[in-house]
């Protein structure tokens, strides 16, 4: 290992570090999609309960610190309410056919 | 090519794919899904280093079919992302070691940066889903770590032959 070995581990560790922190900015906004259909935008800073109507009959989602998560669905292996709070992964509930976004962007444009 | 050559590549590949075999055996602490070590990317930089690209290009494009009809099946999507990893970390080894003057180590961790760069490209392409992407930082960071590892292999393999 010479000195620009060094160098690349150091710029390349900045690099992955700033664009994690990027990736983790926290969200303000919500956007829950029903078969791509944007059907509601929730605030993360009010903490409240909503109700929205899945495939399978209503899915409850819980705001609380900035988080959110699914409290309640109707699924066989209730992924979605497994997965807990979170702030910037999307929760995808295939069963409801539900997909709640922090980012507005519509689910079928290829990229 | 005379026979010398063909049989020197043939043995390498064999190794290559003996490797990327061992690695689907041993598991790696922290458990996320996707990270490996890249052990048959030794055998690709050590042809990097004492023969040319174009060998390198043979074993590398035959080592994932190779690998593609023993374990996961051909054209399948573990395929291309296998085929994009190996074809994208060779391309981006072989620039940085033409451009800068990086020591074996470093041009490994760039193949194994490069490598998840490509996967993750060809999944977001193929999944259509840009989400993926949140995965990336994970990803670079043990790309590194194995990078260094294999780039410490390599040079010690070098070493050892010249001796």
């Amino acid at each position: 290992m010479n000195k620009s070995d060094f160098i690349l581990i150091l710029i390349l560790s900045t690099v992955i570090f700033i664009f994690y922190l990027f990736l983790n900015d926290k969200k303000s906004y919500a956007y829950v999609y029903y078969e791509n259909n944007l059907i509601k935008k929730i605030d993360l800073k009010k903490d409240d309960i909503y109700k929205v109507n899945g495939y399978n009959g209503e899915v409850i989602i819980e705001v609380k610190d900035n988080k959110l998560r699914v409290k309640k669905e109707n699924s066989s292996l209730h992924l979605c309410s497994k997965q807990g709070f979170v702030n910037n992964i999307p929760i995808v509930c295939l069963p409801n056919k539900i997909v709640i976004d922090f980012n507005n962007n519509e689910y079928d444009v290829v990229v | 090519m005379d026979v010398k050559k063909i049989s020197k590549i043939s043995m390498l590949l064999s190794i290559s794919v003996v490797l990327s075999l061992i690695e689907s055996i041993i598991p790696i602490v922290g458990i996320i899904p996707g990270i490996k070590l890249g052990l048959a990317n030794i055998v690709v930089l050590y042809i990097l280093y004492t023969m040319t690209l174009k060998d390198a290009l043979y074993v590398s494009i035959l080592r994932v079919i190779l690998v593609g009809i023993l374990r996961t099946g051909l054209f399948n999507i573990t395929f291309l992302f296998s085929l994009s990893g190996a074809l994208f970390s060779l391309i981006f080894m072989f620039l940085f070691k033409k451009i800068t003057k990086l020591s074996i180590v470093g041009i490994s961790i760039i193949g194994s940066i490069f490598h998840s760069i490509g996967q993750i490209i060809v999944a977001i392409i193929l999944l259509s889903n840009i989400n993926i992407i949140y995965y990336l930082p994970v990803l670079l960071f043990s790309s590194i770590i194995t990078g260094i590892v294999i780039g410490l292999c390599t040079n010690n393999l070098i070493k050892l032959k010249n001796n």
